[in-house]
C-alpha cells in the first residue's frame, strides 16, 4: 500500500487517528486540518482507492440531503499508526540535530 | 439564496453533471457538504476548490487509462530498450519545440518581411528562436533529470547542438 506522505496527508491521517471509530463529514475535515477542499479530496480519494478509507452514505434526515461520511479501515488505521510514528521520530532526529549543531 | 452562493451551487452541479461515473459520488459529496457551510464566501471557495480537485481527479483517470498501454509496451523491454526510448522521446520533443519557434519565426517573417531587417526582428528572431526553445530545454531537463534522466539527456544533446550552432553563427558575423 503506497500513499505519498505529504505534511497534509499527515495532517489527515492525523484527523482521523483522534477518534478512528467515527464516521467524520468532509467539511469538519477540512476544518480540523485547515485544509482547502481542493486538497483534502484528493487525499481522501487517493486513501479510498487504496482501501484506507472507507465511505458511506449518512441516513438522510427529514428534508436534508444525506452527507458522504469517511472513516479509516483496519489497515487505513494500521498504516497511519505506522507512519505518524515515523513521522514523529524523523522531526525528532531533526530537531535533536538541530539542537546538537546550535 | 445569495447570488454567491447560487454561483457555487452552479458550479458544482455543473461539476456534477459532467463527472466521470468514479467521480459522481465524490462530486456528490462536495455539493452535499456545500449546504453546512454557512458564509457565501466560503462556500464559493469549497466549490472552486472541488472543481478543482475533481479536474484533477479526471485527468488523473485519463492518465492512467491512457498510459497503461505504454506502460505495458515498456514493461517488456529491457533495461537499453526503455532508456533508448527515453533518450529518442526526449529528442523528439526538443525537436518538436525547436520546430514549433522556426514556425512561429517564419510565419511572422512570411507576413511582416520588413522585421526581418528591423532591429525589433532581430530581437523577436533571439526571443522567439532561441531564447524561449533554450529556456523549455533548460528547465524540462532539470525537471526530468531524476526521475527520466535518458528523456533529459536528449533534450539536453538537442540545446547543445542549439549553442554550438548559435556559437557559430556569431563567430562567423
Amino acid at each position: 500500500m503506497k500513499i505519498r506522505l505529504s505534511p497534509q496527508t499527515l495532517l489527515v491521517l492525523d484527523a482521523f487517528l483522534r477518534s478512528p471509530a467515527d464516521w467524520k463529514y468532509g467539511y469538519d475535515i477540512s476544518r480540523n486540518t485547515g485544509l482547502k477542499s481542493g486538497t483534502l479530496y484528493p487525499i481522501l480519494i487517493r486513501m479510498a482507492e487504496r482501501e484506507m478509507l472507507e465511505t458511506s452514505w449518512e441516513n438522510s434526515e427529514e428534508g436534508r440531503p444525506p452527507r458522504h461520511l469517511y472513516r479509516l479501515t483496519a489497515e487505513g488505521v494500521r498504516f497511519a499508526r505506522e507512519h505518524r510514528l515515523t513521522a514523529a521520530k524523523g522531526m525528532l532526529r531533526s530537531a535533536s540535530l538541530e539542537g546538537a549543531e546550535g | 439564496m445569495s447570488p454567491l452562493r447560487q454561483l457555487a451551487q452552479g458550479l458544482l452541479r455543473a461539476v456534477l453533471r459532467h463527472s466521470c461515473t468514479e467521480n459522481e459520488e465524490w462530486a456528490r459529496a462536495m455539493l452535499v457538504e456545500m449546504d453546512f457551510i454557512e458564509s457565501d464566501w466560503a462556500a464559493l471557495w469549497w466549490a472552486l476548490g472541488c472543481t478543482t480537485a475533481i479536474w484533477r481527479q479526471s485527468g488523473r483517470g485519463l492518465r492512467r487509462r491512457f498510459g497503461k498501454h505504454a506502460i505495458h509496451k515498456e514493461a517488456g523491454m529491457n533495461e537499453g530498450g526503455k532508456k533508448a526510448v527515453g533518450f529518442l522521446s526526449g529528442v523528439g520533443v526538443a525537436l518538436g519545440v525547436a520546430a514549433a519557434a522556426l514556425g512561429v519565426l517564419f510565419v511572422m517573417f512570411s507576413y511582416f518581411p520588413f522585421m526581418q531587417d528591423h532591429h525589433v526582428g532581430q530581437w523577436f528572431h533571439f526571443g522567439v528562436g532561441i531564447f524561449i526553445p533554450e529556456t523549455i530545454f533548460i528547465v524540462a531537463t532539470i525537471a526530468l533529470w531524476r526521475k527520466r534522466r535518458p528523456m533529459a539527456i536528449g533534450i539536453l544533446l538537442v540545446a547543445a547542438v542549439s549553442w554550438v550552432h548559435l556559437a557559430i553563427h556569431f563567430a562567423h558575423r
